[in-house]
């Protein structure tokens, strides 16, 4: 067991926590430099993450002030001449990464939007509701269809690991697919209902 | 491209009792050959219905049925049967039937008896579909009765595959291996529609059953929302994204 004091899970804090904690693990698989780390983590996390490279270079700024990260300018591979920012993990990088390993986070909030539409829509609204429910049914869809399917048996702890965060996602898509068609089945009735 | 199936205003309703139940309203939808569709719904959502509707065996109500640009309501019983028994596999966990004594091999090389093939030319082309979803000459002698829920699932996929269709519709992919095993059967079902350039439509409880189809669906109340309407694009919120390197397996 770690020292989960305050001053040590401070870095947990704020919606951007889970990213900065995968990058962290990266970070001590092997040091990268802002664009590297970015795909190792599109990769590890699926489309469904849609990571943004601008919001991974601040978070490494993020993890470097807190002092899980530090940067060096180094040589660019090929090209000797130029150099580039490399992160590497620090002393503290391996126990902050076993601490937040330990640390159960609050879910966070989905839907946002749809259920404060949701939340205030008139009954004239309906079919604007439906609409938007459909959308955001396919979008949830085309998300589950960019996830990279299994090859079969994972055979190694990365493939093991990326199965199961696939599963995640998956589920995830089709509990927000089940929610998004059962809202506008019962919409449906209602409006039948009521006419 | 001309699609290979191809659904327009498709509308099917059961009577109970005194009431109408409507299962599928005006559904549309084409697949191209070699391309797959994996519809998603929950229990009595309509998907097992739309699946028999697309491969003949059972009628719309309303709406046109294609497929390779021949109207399915036009066809005889015996036409369609042809096509299902050709041109188009049916997959669904509960159409196992083996006969006590029956070998593997033998319950494959059956499948082709309305090919026109001598028994012996059968049984090559059943032992070929047979090593292709992994079960060798050594698994084609084992009696089929008795085969475990995974055997059982590879071999009727090695039965539908040994026909050469050009659209295979499985229902509920999820319910036919084992647990331990889904992963694999749905990597296998991938990869023979790839290899072999087969259209491949599949129904399912499980959204990850669908993993890796170019399109996928989902289905309820009889309504389809699925990522290619024709005509219209769907856009995912621009941000600049990153990709890369996959994990090694």
């Amino acid at each position: 067991m770690v020292n989960g004091s305050a001053e040590n899970t401070k870095w947990m804090r704020g919606p951007s926590t889970p990213l900065r904690g995968a990058l962290l693990g990266l970070l001590l698989e092997r040091p990268g430099h802002g664009g590297d780390l970015a795909n190792r983590l599109a990769a590890r996390l699926g489309e469904t993450w849609r990571v943004d490279t601008n919001d991974v270079y601040r978070l490494l700024e993020q993890l470097e002030k807190t002092g899980l990260a530090v940067s060096r300018d180094e040589p660019k591979r090929g090209n000797h001449r130029r150099t580039h920012l490399v992160y590497h993990p620090t002393d503290a990088s391996a126990e902050a990464l076993t601490l937040w390993m330990e640390t159960l986070l609050p879910r966070e909030p989905v839907r946002l939007a749809l259920q404060a539409k949701l939340s205030v829509a008139r009954q004239q609204d309906a079919p604007l509701v439906q609409i938007a429910l459909k959308a955001y049914e396919r979008e949830c869809l085309l998300l589950a269809q960019l996830v990279h399917p299994s090859d079969g048996e994972a055979r190694s702890w990365p493939a093991l690991c990326m199965d199961c965060t696939r599963d995640a996602v998956y589920a995830q898509l089709q509990t927000e697919v089940n929610w998004a068609m059962r809202t506008r089945q019962r919409i449906n009735e209602f409006m039948g209902s009521s006419r | 491209m001309t699609s290979l199936l191809s659904l327009r205003n498709v509308s099917k309703s059961y009577h109970d009792g005194g009431r109408e139940i409507v299962v599928l309203d005006a559904v549309s939808l084409d697949i191209d050959p070699g391309v797959s569709m994996g519809v998603y719904g929950n229990r009595r959502s309509g998907k097992s219905t739309l699946l028999r509707l697309a491969a003949g065996i059972e009628l719309a109500d309303t709406g046109s049925v294609r497929f390779d640009g021949r109207d399915l309501a036009t066809m005889s019983a015996g036409e369609r049967g042809r096509l299902l028994r050709g041109e188009i596999a049916f997959m669904s966990a509960q159409d196992w039937r083996a006969t006590p004594g029956e070998t593997v091999l033998d319950h494959v090389a059956t499948a082709l008896g309305s090919e026109g093939l001598t028994m012996r030319e059968a049984k090559r082309r059943a032992l070929g579909t047979l090593e292709q979803v992994g079960l060798g000459a050594a698994g084609a002698e084992e009696m089929a009765a008795g085969l475990s829920l995974a055997g059982r699932t590879r071999v009727m996929l090695a039965r539908a595959l040994a026909r050469e269709p050009r659209l295979l519709v499985v229902d509920e992919p999820a319910l036919m291996p084992g647990i331990g095993d889904r992963d694999r059967f749905y990597a296998l079902l991938r990869s023979a529609a790839q290899q072999r350039g087969m259209a491949l439509l599949m129904a399912s409880e499980e959204m990850a059953a669908l993993q890796g189809v170019a399109v996928l669906a989902s289905i309820a109340d009889g309504e389809l929302c699925s990522t290619e309407e024709r005509g219209t694009v769907v856009r995912l919120p621009g941000r600049r994204r990153a990709g890369g390197e996959r994990a090694e397996r």
